[in-house]
């Protein structure tokens, strides 16, 4: 699904470069659920924002689905978005001004679905994530694990093959880092979603079927989890 | 997606309730000045454009020459055969109509009599404008001399209907008139208006001297309606020897110019038009457009502030599929829907505003909702303040790229030395303190002429027409009313003493040269007491006098005339006037009589019995000005009951002279005060924003110990200099354009530099009070409060 090859990352700096990535290579399959782990600085959201193609590589060659994407002009990138990439940010990132219903359904109406099939994926994605109740709240009136579960609905609803967590229970207390971390490995395991995500803890990396170490840019080891 | 973004537009508007207020109040203020300011331009500029040919009507008017043959000045009157001799001679002459100067005559149904505007006029008048004709024949309504055409308030206050067609008014108190037609009211901005209208063949039978030709008797205006395919320059070329041909010796010639442009240009310069009341109009324009602008900047200052909030917003939808696209047109979609708010405000804030605006102006503008025009003006004006107040917004925001955002959480700015937001505020200052300058050096112009000398008691002295038994019974008249104490004195006079009124050519003096007959001369014909009366000062000699019957050939002059005629002992020089021997007994000092920004002409005071027209009476200062005017009503009253009494004081019919300035003083002072406020509120907006932004920062240099002052400093300190800035930019500007004004008047005051200096720090002032009011409250908080967040 993600072929990564010799992608390097670097601003220049007073005549010097600074190196974010160096060298990496990495081939991800469809239904891998990858953690990218390292310390801080190590270039992991670069690679991650690489690979949801927010960020350009300033060198290296980058195919998603077998097309090359680097340097793709933005509707195209857009259209990408729509029909197959999700977001999970650390900070939820959800649209203040929308409710958690609307919210769910914005990606939805950008990707241009009708009406009805978009309340039943709506209905669903609340029901699933026990949020009927909730789904005409303000972002601002619900805790940080319930936002984030918003985040995921919304990720979920456009039905992506593959989703992008930056750090999704960073800002979250255990159990509810916990109960994320179960949703995503039923995704996973049950929808065949690739995940990719990149954290810190060790615990969560466990749910993941690889780990990337990255250390200073530079893949330093790539393992699979033995269940 | 539509039903989507309006309502988060909506919702936006709901949840920033203190930015959404100062921005649609702002922009509603804005508007309703800018549709205000239209009306009246719109009002100013449809003048004489009624009807659909209304483009074919043309004056005629007449450019006088002087003894070198080059263009002297441009009237706009004729004799009374230019017309006829036109629309004899030239197939494309279509229609042809003279008429007079249409003043206040007496009309009544039986005891109930009026004062009202009317005017005689040729028939053919009938196929030059497009009356609406309520009842009555278009084609005979003026045919015999006793016919007259009212209007339907006419009809309304003298018979209580407008169905009065074939009923009889009587004219003048002599004359029985049948109305043969009524019309709909003319609308205001008509230079032919008129409340009643009769033919011009009842005017000759009243009038000896208008039935005899006349190429030279310029007492007559003349409009004529042309074939559409005339070419003006060549018919303008054809007829210009016709006075020459008619009437040698003329010396002058006339053109036809279109009436439809004749209010806007009506100043000649050699025979050219150059300009006139247009300017005024377009400056208004400018206004309009400049307060609507700066309320449009106002907008997208706010919008742009919010940008790092917006920002993360974009960033968002950008990863969850939204396209630049549909990201701008949901901002744009946002402004629509604060400008349309802003317009509902709008036409409130108009319709409340309008009586007064219309009142200050003395005109009458209104809306009129079931034009379908004005509908589609108003939407087209707010959808363009809508895409202007949001096109920068939408276009700025939609641009940022998501990574950059959600990373960094907006990105600073990136190292410009002054961001387009502050070039926009320093744009709205500027504008503002030019207007608060033009505004106090148009008030102190204004000042300065009311401040000028009239040259007698213009706050003592009441006028009214001698009209009726008022002539005749003149001497009754004085008598009656000297006795009742309410005046103390009274002369009767050829025209008003606050306007010029008549003026003559052909004077001759021992020494006077050819050329000099070319001089004119004001004139006013008066009897005794014009000086005891008026209160003009008297420099030699004095005023007529029933003791010296010799005076019957007397006549006073003016200093200025002295001068002119070069005349060392003026006292008993004999002079030729209107081809008379007279004697000069009395020189007195310049009264303003003409325009107050120009130096008066020399002028003649002539004794003539036999033409009147006002009497000038100065009031009693021992009585109350309300018993004076009753005992002086009661005794006109009984001397002449057929007409009602209209007592005019001088100092209003004076203040008439300013009308022009003071209403592009008024204006000046109402928008200008109301782009400062526009301005100040955006500023308001922009630091309670900036302070809000900031709240974080603030809380962190409370803890480490940062003052209040300090810190209000920080906050107020960047909008400050934004501010001086404008002032450095607005007042050279100012300086510039006022001086060029002041220069158009030959009396004008200078441009005061404390003037300058108090407009610079009123305006620092208020945008000082407005930031640190912001600056205040956020420097206030509690830190604790501040640093929560996060």
């Amino acid at each position: 699904m993600i072929q990564l090859q010799n992608i390097e990352k670097y601003y220049a700096n007073k005549g010097m470069k600074s190196y974010i990535l160096r060298h990496v290579s990495t081939t991800i399959r469809q239904g891998e659920f990858v953690s990218i782990m390292g310390p801080s600085g190590a270039g992991k959201s670069t690679l991650l924002n690489i690979l949801g193609m927010l960020e350009e590589p300033t060198y290296g060659t980058y195919e998603f689905m077998g097309e090359n994407v680097v340097s793709l002009n933005e509707r195209k990138r857009i259209e990408l978005y729509r029909n197959h990439i999700g977001f999970v940010f650390q900070a939820y990132h959800l649209i203040d001004e929308m409710t958690v219903a609307e919210n769910i359904e914005a990606p939805l109406l950008y990707k241009k679905v009708g009406a009805a099939e978009r309340k039943s994926r709506v209905a669903e994605m609340l029901d699933r994530f026990n949020m009927v109740a909730k789904k005409d709240l303000f972002p601002g009136q619900l805790s940080g694990g319930q936002q984030q579960l918003v985040g995921i609905a919304r990720a979920l609803a456009a039905q992506p093959l593959l989703i992008l967590a930056d750090e999704p229970t960073g800002n979250l207390q255990s159990a509810q880092a916990l109960q994320i971390m179960d949703l995503f490995r039923k995704l996973n395991e049950e929808e065949n979603i690739t995940i990719i995500q990149v954290t810190h803890s060790e615990v969560n990396a466990g749910y993941g079927s690889r780990i990337l170490h990255l250390l200073d840019g530079v893949i330093s080891e790539d393992l699979q989890v033995v269940v | 997606m539509f039903k989507l973004n309006l309502k988060i537009a909506l919702r936006n508007l709901w949840r920033n309730k203190t930015s959404s207020f100062i921005n649609i109040s702002g922009l509603a203020i804005g508007l309703a000045s800018c549709l205000l300011l239209l009306l009246y331009v719109s009002y100013e500029w449809s003048y004489d454009n009624q009807g659909k040919d209304a483009s074919h009507i043309y004056k005629v008017l007449t450019n006088y020459l002087d003894i070198n043959k080059r263009i002297e000045g441009t009237g706009e009157n004729t004799g009374n055969m230019a017309g006829p001799k036109l629309k004899e001679d030239y197939p494309a002459v279509q229609a042809m109509s003279r008429y007079e100067w249409g003043g206040p005559k007496l009309i009544a149904n039986g005891t109930k009599s009026f004062k009202k505007r009317g005017r005689f006029a040729d028939a053919d008048i009938l196929n030059i404008f497009e009356y609406t004709f309520l009842s009555g024949d278009r084609k005979t309504a003026l045919d015999a001399p006793n016919n007259v055409i009212v209007t339907a308030s006419t009809a309304q206050t003298l018979f209580g209907t407008t169905d009065v067609l074939n009923k009889t008014v009587r004219f003048d108190n002599k004359l029985s008139l049948k109305i043969t037609g009524v019309i709909k009211d003319l609308p205001g901005n008509t230079s032919v208006y008129f409340d009643f209208l009769m033919p011009w063949s009842l005017y000759e039978t009243q009038f000896d001297w208008v039935k005899s030709p006349s190429w030279t008797n310029y007492n007559w205006e003349t409009v004529i309606k042309l074939d559409p395919s005339t070419d003006i320059a060549q018919f303008n070329s054809a007829i210009k020897g016709m006075m020459e041909k008619n009437h040698p010796h003329s010396r002058s010639f006339i053109f036809v110019y279109p009436l439809n442009k004749l209010h806007l240009n009506s100043t000649f310069i050699n025979g050219k038009s150059s300009g006139g009341k247009i300017e005024q109009v377009r400056l208004f324009m400018g206004l309009a457009i400049g307060i609507l602008l700066i309320a449009c900047v106002n907008f997208m200052n706010m919008a742009t502030a919010k940008s790092e909030r917006r920002a993360k917003e974009v960033g968002i939808k950008k990863t969850i599929g939204a396209t630049r696209g549909s990201l701008i047109s949901q901002f744009l979609m946002e402004s629509l829907v604060l400008t349309f708010c802003s317009a509902v405000m709008a036409i409130v804030l108009i319709e409340l505003t309008l009586p007064l605006f219309n009142n200050l102006l003395g005109i009458t503008l209104a809306i009129s909702y079931s034009n379908f025009y004005v509908w589609a003006g108003l939407v087209a004006v707010v959808i363009l303040t809508g895409l202007i107040a949001g096109s920068y917004p939408a276009f700025y925001l939609s641009s940022f790229n998501p990574i950059q955002i959600l990373k960094k959480k907006g990105s600073k700015n990136n190292g410009q030395f002054i961001s387009l937001r502050q070039i926009l505020v320093i744009g709205q200052f500027s504008f503002a303190v030019i207007l608060i300058i033009a505004t106090t050096v148009i008030y102190q112009q204004i000042r300065f002429i009311k401040d000028r000398p009239v040259g007698y008691k213009v706050n003592e002295l009441v006028e009214i027409e001698q009209d009726g038994n008022l002539y005749e019974k003149f001497d009754l008249l004085k008598t009656r009313l000297l006795q009742s104490g309410a005046v103390t004195a009274l002369a009767q006079t050829s025209s008003s003493i606050t306007r010029d009124g008549s003026s003559f050519i052909g004077m001759e003096w021992q020494g006077s040269a050819a050329a000099d007959k070319l001089i004119t001369f004001n004139q006013i014909a008066t009897t005794y007491d014009f000086i005891k009366t008026t209160g003009v000062s008297l420099l030699e000699g004095r005023e007529f006098s029933p003791h010296f019957a010799s005076d019957s050939a007397a006549v006073m002059v003016n200093r200025s005339a002295v001068k002119r005629m070069n005349l060392t002992e003026p006292i008993g020089q004999t002079i030729l006037y209107h081809g008379e021997k007279r004697t000069i007994v009395g020189v007195f000092d310049d009264f303003i009589w003409g325009s107050p920004v120009q130096s008066e002409r020399p002028m003649v005071v002539a004794f003539n019995k036999g033409w009147g027209g006002r009497v000038i009476m100065h009031l009693n200062p021992a009585n109350t000005t309300a018993a004076n005017l009753a005992s002086i009503t009661r005794i006109i009253k009984e001397i002449n009951p057929a007409y009602p009494v209209d007592i005019n004081f001088t100092d209003r019919l004076y203040a008439d002279k300013l009308n022009t300035q003071s209403i592009l003083g008024v204006l000046s002072n109402l928008f200008g005060g109301l782009a400062i406020f526009i301005s100040c509120l955006g500023l308001f907006g922009l630091t309670a924003y900036s302070a809000e932004q900031r709240t974080k920062e603030i809380g962190v240099r409370k803890v480490l110990g940062a003052s209040v002052t300090s810190l209000m400093k920080l906050l107020s300190l960047s909008f400050l200099k934004m501010v001086m800035a404008a002032i450095i930019i607005g007042v050279p500007v100012a300086d510039y354009i006022m001086s060029g004004w002041l220069k158009s008047f030959e009396f004008h005051t200078t441009i005061n530099w404390l003037v300058i200096v108090l407009a610079a720090m009123g305006t620092l002032g208020i945008a000082l009070v407005t930031v640190s009011f912001q600056a205040y409250k956020a420097a206030k908080t509690n830190p604790v409060q501040a640093l929560k967040y996060e």
